[in-house]
């Protein structure tokens, strides 16, 4: 938010011009910047992990330490981990939901940093048996080996929160008070491809946060107020604090279920959502300015572009695995149309008159 | 004492003092986690008095015959199907119960015709109930609301014959079913065993079993292998609902309310349906129940 009305409501009608997916152009002309004053600055993190049998706890640790994360900030704090675990399958979960090592190893490294508390929280899309969701992902070790503490958020206790994003209709969000009163909220994703949406990252992970008693299953209230704008909503108004995308085995085509397993090797981490997901994004191959939800977040939520993001740890291009599109979805027929364009111009984009 | 007894205690110890039900123990009153846990206790015979029960599910129905998951959020009507399920056999709450009743006759979810370029296979102009106002008709609510308007004496109403046929349309080919979609772009989603439980118990009784043959089969297959609460619980009700009670199901039903000692309590109305599943032979009918 800036100090001037004017310029948040020119903002806010960028915002909602990008969400419908008709302008990651004027997006990404860094009008954002224009408004803000001055260049977001944020860092990623990229971590090479081949293996979920590694020691993540020490990837974690290290990206967490790379990205100036303190004792000082988690000493004594609660800290919830939101993993994806939207829906399981006794034989496809490793590569449909945040492996339980990936979630082992948070757990441990917010615990090494002297965290009071750390809970694991979901409120699945799908099922509501969150059970069946603890055993089939395999989440329920890491519990036994962590004392995590795992809290269903779809019936959870709520308060009403105003929608920060107040992108899509909705006034407000009935959000879970343990959500609320956490001191670190961290997005616990999986890097996939999603035949809605485009691609799952940190911030659709977010969609687990909102109680399905409240919305529904599958999360009803939000696809009908718009899946793009729901996501960016969402995201604003839980305000999450750090993002960790499990990307060691992704997920492509027909995600966020029923896709096939994409061994991408990486851990990507940050404090800034969108930053998180444009980083991410590119490690897919699909430009994040292709995602409305991530078109839009410039102008509130953080930055996409890639001079306005520190990339630490490896370098995008080293990790660099095309995510398979497929063509008879219609958002990835999109993005393939934009892949192809992108290549033909040997890499550059071109809207209208703009190249970049 | 029986073996129910420790599970029983847990349920009462979720009074809430104005008279309701936590879904946790120390929680709020929530209504869905009233109903379940006074039809439970009925049914175990362990509430000589449900009446303060039934009275504080009574303060939460609104004007219009809806009971909301929160006075403060109407729009999440899913709770009033089990609201009607709880006041059944209450002389005290007749009113309430015809109330919510045709609450939920004159209400559906929104349906529309598909594009000719839709992507999902169902047929979205076949009206049942959504969880939440204005928002598509799904599996669960919809079996739930055809639960209670069976024992409300509504069985017969041309709005639970459409809900019937909502469900058979979103059985999926291989059997069994999920939240409500049956294939997302050509492909066939996986059913739950939630879903096709609660889908499959509101059926009994009113379609042939080779209309629903492999639904019953997977629920056969799989009902000995789980024990998440809310699975086993539903599969055991629709199993034995259609005369397949399987054998055993007390051991399997032990060993999941025995797993809160590492996945910690249980929602009430988890903890409902997994007692329910135990006691009542033939299903969740309002019979047993009451």
């Amino acid at each position: 938010m800036t100090s001037n009305p004017f310029i948040d409501l020119l903002k806010r009608l960028m915002a909602r011009f990008a969400l419908r997916g008709s302008s990651g152009a004027i997006t990404d002309m860094g009008l954002h910047r224009v408004f803000n004053g001055e260049a977001w600055q944020t860092q990623t993190f990229i971590a090479k992990a081949d293996s979920y049998e590694q020691d993540l706890a020490a990837v974690v640790s290290s990206g967490m330490a790379q990205l100036g994360v303190t004792r000082a900030e988690v000493e004594g704090k609660t800290i919830l981990l939101k993993p994806n675990l939207v829906e399981t399958s006794s034989v496809k979960s490793a590569c449909i939901n945040t492996h339980p090592r990936v979630m082992y190893a948070a757990v441990v490294a917010f615990q090494r940093l002297g965290a009071a508390r750390v809970l694991i929280g979901e409120g699945a899309g799908h099922r509501r048996d969150s059970m069946i969701l603890l055993e089939q992902s395999g989440l329920v070790d890491v519990l036994k080996e962590t004392g995590a503490a795992f809290v269903d958020l779809n019936y959870a206790e709520v308060t009403a929160v105003p929608n920060a994003g107040r992108i899509s209709r909705l006034k407000r969000f009935m959000l879970p008070r343990v959500v609320r009163e956490a001191d670190w909220v961290v997005s616990m994703a999986k890097l996939k491809t999603h035949h809605w949406a485009g691609v799952t990252l940190a911030m659709k992970n977010l969609y687990g946060v909102v109680p399905g008693a409240y919305y529904g299953w599958p999360k009803n209230v939000l696809h009908h107020v718009g899946l793009q704008q729901s996501i960016y909503d969402v995201a604003a108004t839980v305000n999450a604090h750090f993002a960790i995308v499990d990307g060691i085995i992704g997920m492509e085509g027909d995600g966020p279920i029923l896709g096939e397993a994409k061994p991408a090797g990486v851990l990507v981490m940050g404090r800034n959502l969108p930053a998180v997901d444009a980083t991410c994004s590119r490690v897919m191959g699909i430009d994040p300015v292709w995602i409305p939800y991530l078109a839009a977040s410039p102008y509130f939520l953080g930055p996409i572009h890639e001079d306005e993001i520190e990339q630490r740890g490896e370098r995008i291009d080293a990790v660099k695995t095309e995510f398979r599109l497929l063509e008879h979805i219609h958002v990835h027929r999109y993005l393939m149309g934009r892949r192809r364009t992108k290549t033909a111009a040997g890499g550059k984009e071109t809207y209208g008159m703009f190249t970049y | 004492m029986n073996d129910w007894q420790p599970y029983v205690d847990d349920l009462l110890k979720r009074r809430t003092p104005c008279g309701g039900f936590s879904g946790q123990p120390g929680g709020r009153h929530r209504p869905d986690a009233a109903a379940w846990a006074v039809l439970a206790l009925r049914a175990l015979g362990a509430i000589p008095e449900p009446g303060p029960v039934l009275d504080r599910l009574a303060q939460g129905q609104l004007r219009d015959g809806r009971v909301p998951i929160d006075p403060d959020y109407p729009q999440a009507f899913w709770p009033t199907s089990e609201a009607i399920l709880a006041w059944n056999g209450s002389a005290a709450h007749a009113s309430n119960q015809t109330r919510a009743v045709d609450f939920l006759l004159r209400t559906s979810g929104v349906h529309y015709r598909l594009d000719k370029d839709a992507v999902v296979e169902h047929d979205t102009t076949i009206r049942g109930w959504p969880w939440i106002e204005k928002t598509h008709s799904w599996v669960e609510p919809t079996a739930m609301a055809l639960l209670a308007l069976e024992c409300a004496g509504q069985a017969g109403h041309a709005r639970a014959e459409e809900a019937r046929r909502m469900l058979l349309n979103r059985q999926l080919e291989s059997g069994g079913w999920n939240y409500g979609n049956t294939k997302v772009y050509c492909v066939e989603l996986r059913p739950s065993m939630e879903s096709t439980g609660l889908a499959l118990h509101a059926l009994a009784g009113h379609v042939s079993a080779k209309d629903v043959q492999k639904s019953l089969d997977y629920l056969e297959t799989e009902v000995s292998g789980t024990r998440g609460p809310l699975w086993l619980g539903w599969s055991v009700l629709a199993l034995s609902a259609w005369g397949r009670r399987p054998a055993g199901i007390g051991a399997w039903i032990m060993e999941s309310l025995e797993r809160q000692s590492v996945y910690g309590s249980y929602d009430t109305a988890w903890m409902g349906a997994l007692l329910l599943a135990a006691r009542c032979e033939n299903g969740l009918h309002a019979k047993e129940a009451s």
